[in-house]
């Protein structure tokens, strides 16, 4: 069985390699997705961070948090209300919101920082940016003001020496990865919806092999439709692995950028993913009984579901009942995992999402091999 | 031996009885020919013999083992030629026969020599490297065949391997299929063209509905026939309502019309000719020739079923 496995693999992979349309689909496209990414993301090299800021508090504490930010090469600050706020982040004209709300100042020179919200829809790195450059900022402001313990001519002396701290060399630094991290995961969210597709076209032959009966010259022979499909399977895997392999190699050593996760685990994470887009797949080409219907299905859920999940644009944008959605998706606990391996979570931490991404591999292997029985028993060799 | 055994084998598909308690024996070294309208049941039956469909009752035996219990012995042993072309479009001529032949177990060498043998046998040793989707019908049904007997099976079945082909590819076909038998296999041949399977079959079995209906060598079934004579009439211009009126002539069983050509099927005793003829003339048929047949396959069909071959 074995050697007939081999044997219908390579012969799989041979067929597949060679056609000019195939390798579009697994690597083209996989690619153009990098690059368009960086064409995403290019802007914010050069015109920055668009930040609208809400400024309820109206104190001193707050107009020297919003100039701090004004000063920021990276950052173009814009005043709004609340309202304009959501309307411009739907938009996209603003990238990531700041609102001090009433009590801002206080709680900075009590030296308890709070009533601050940071609102983002391009990602949690945006957010983590501005994030990182004001707790610095605001951190700063609150220690002083814990040694002033409310003098406020001392706390006027700390602030003056403050001001001239050169700050501006790590803030670029922070910068560039944040976007090059954004860059990387917008790749990986293509990769995840064309992994997805590419699965369905391999699985698809199964059908098409019905379709041009080639299927059924493979059945009389000694080859069982068990080894047929195990076979198909792994094609589809080996194929994954190589799109998976080409696309991460490109993102990180073709166009330099910079994961904030380690390679290996990254292609670990997206191996283990490769298993679930089979599993779709198959469960696809199961329910469909033909290779246009199967073709359809694709359309309708992968691209939909790849949306929903948060491959495209962050899951934050959307209403609350389609966030919960999400959690349906295999694809938003593949990129939810590697979100929080950039922040520094640990193999342990991430436990429960392998785990859940494994549940989902084997629920979807098992419907599809349930439908597979039933639709063994009455198929249709006519 | 018996290279294959049916045994009052039955298949459903619901209530559509498609193989009717059908039993058959096939022995070595035959060219057993199937004949029979079309949804007869052929490919069903064929279907079944490859295993693609699990009969509802009855059993088969190829090279005497049953093929459910020594399922890999005897699909190594047989060879389908399917009625639909099964042929990967994006690959070679070579490819295709060679990753099937390689589904039998077949490797390296013995696997190449083996696939070329097989495309030259079909005559297709030019167009190794061609793409069947450039190929003709012809080209296309050859390599159809190749690519179910390069692992030299001992049974070979042909589910109507010359269907819409030219003349020159289909002499080809029917010259490889008795060499193939010449070189020891069996084979059973099924097509739509009487004159194929008078030309080349040592016996054949007509299928009706699912059941064989007759069974035996081409003189065996003539000679049942005694009680029919056909009478040919070529006209000017052939026209339909012609037929109903000379079914309504007496001892007149079938008839039917190809192009200017009309042939009546009658009762031997009864003596109809005149009235055929008159009613022809009353009709303003224009005569061109009357001649009565010798019986034939053809004539021994229509007489069982009540049908045409091809409609
Ligand atoms: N999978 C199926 N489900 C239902 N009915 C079927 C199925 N396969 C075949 N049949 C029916 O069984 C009958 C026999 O079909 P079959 O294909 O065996 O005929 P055939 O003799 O090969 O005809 P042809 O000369 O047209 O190839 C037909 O009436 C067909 O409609
Ligand atoms: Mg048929």
């Amino acid at each position: 069985m074995v050697k007939d496995i081999y044997w219908l693999v390579i012969t799989s992979l041979r067929t597949n390699f060679r056609k000019r349309s195939n390798l579009l689909i697994y690597l083209g496209l996989p690619l153009a997705g990098v690059l368009f990414s960086l064409l995403l993301y290019s802007g914010h090299g050069q015109g920055g961070l668009h930040v609208g800021v809400v400024n309820e508090d109206g104190m001193e504490m707050a107009a020297n948090t919003v100039s701090f930010l004004e000063s920021l090469d990276q950052v173009e600050v814009v005043g709004v209300t609340k309202a304009e706020l959501q309307q411009q982040l739907a938009a996209g004209k603003l990238d990531s919101g700041l609102i001090l709300e009433k009590g801002y100042s206080d709680s900075v020179l009590a030296g308890e920082p709070g009533h601050i919200v940071i609102q983002s829809l391009k990602g949690a790195e945006v957010t983590a940016y501005v994030k990182a450059m004001l707790y610095n900022y605001i951190d700063n402001f609150s220690v002083m003001g814990k040694i002033a313990a409310g003098d406020s001519a001392k706390f006027k002396q700390l602030y003056d020496e403050y001001q001239n701290i050169d700050f501006e060399l790590t803030t670029s630094s922070v910068n560039d990865t944040s976007v090059m991290v954004a860059m990387s995961n917008q790749s990986i969210g293509f990769l995840i919806m064309f992994m997805m597709m590419s699965a369905v076209n391999l699985s698809e032959l199964i059908i098409v092999g019905r379709e041009d009966r080639t299927y059924f010259r493979v059945m009389s022979s000694p080859i069982s439709s068990r080894t047929y499909v195990i076979s198909n399977i792994i094609a589809n895997f080996i194929v994954m692995l190589v799109q998976i392999a080409f696309t991460v190699i490109c993102i990180r050593y073709v166009f330099k950028m910079d994961m904030g996760i380690s390679l290996l685990q990254l292609i670990g994470l997206l191996a283990l993913f490769a298993l679930v887009s089979v599993g779709v797949s198959l469960v696809i080409v199961a329910f469909s009984k033909s290779s246009g219907m199967s073709g359809a299905l694709q359309n309708l859920i992968v691209t939909p579901s790849c949306m929903l999940a948060g491959c495209f644009f962050p899951v934050d944008i959307m209403p609350s009942f389609l966030r919960r959605i999400a959690d349906f998706m295999p694809q938003h606990w593949l990129l939810q995992t590697i979100g929080q391996l950039q922040e520094g979570a640990s193999l342990e931490d991430i436990g429960f999402n392998i785990l859940v991404l494994s549940s989902f591999v084997v629920v979807l292997f098992l419907l599809a091999t349930y439908k597979f029985k039933r639709m063994n028993d009455t198929r249709s060799f006519a | 031996m018996n290279v294959l055994e049916i045994r009052e084998l039955t298949k459903k598909f619901g209530e559509f009885i498609a193989v009717d308690n059908m039993s058959l024996t096939v022995r070595e070294g035959e060219i057993f020919g199937f004949l029979g309208a079309n949804g007869a049941g052929k490919s069903t039956t064929i279907n079944l013999i490859a295993s693609l469909l699990r009969p509802s009752s009855g059993d088969i035996r190829i090279l005497d083992r049953d093929i459910a219990k020594h399922s890999r012995f005897t699909k190594m042993n047989l060879g389908i030629v399917p009625q639909d072309l099964a042929i990967y479009k994006d690959m070679t001529a070579y490819e295709n026969v060679s990753f099937f032949t390689g589904l039998y177990g077949l490797r390296g060498a013995e696997l190449r020599e083996r696939t070329e043998e097989a495309l030259k046998f079909v005559g297709l040793e030019d167009k190794m490297k061609g793409y069947p989707k450039n190929f003709s019908g012809g080209m296309k049904r050859r390599l159809n065949i190749a690519c179910a007997i390069a692992h030299r099976p001992k049974l070979i079945i042909m589910d109507e391997p010359t269907v819409g082909i030219d003349p020159h590819s289909r002499n080809y076909i029917l010259n490889s299929v008795r060499k193939l038998n010449e070189m020891g296999c069996t084979i059973i041949y099924t097509s739509h063209y009487m004159e194929e399977v008078e030309e080349i079959c040592s016996r054949l079995a007509i299928i009706d509905h699912g059941k064989i209906i007759a069974e035996g060598t081409k003189e065996q079934l003539v000679a049942t026939i005694t009680d029919v004579k056909e009478i040919r009439i070529e006209l000017k211009k052939g026209s339909d309502n012609l037929l109903g009126i000379l079914r309504g002539i007496p001892g007149v069983r079938n008839v039917d019309m190809k192009e200017q050509t009309i042939r009546i099927f009658c009762d031997l005793e009864v003596d109809n000719l005149g009235l055929i003829l008159k009613a022809l003339i009353d009709q303003d048929a224009d005569i061109r020739s009357v001649e009565e047949q010798e019986p034939n396959l053809e004539t021994v069909f229509l007489t069982l079923t009540g049908r045409t071959l091809r409609d």
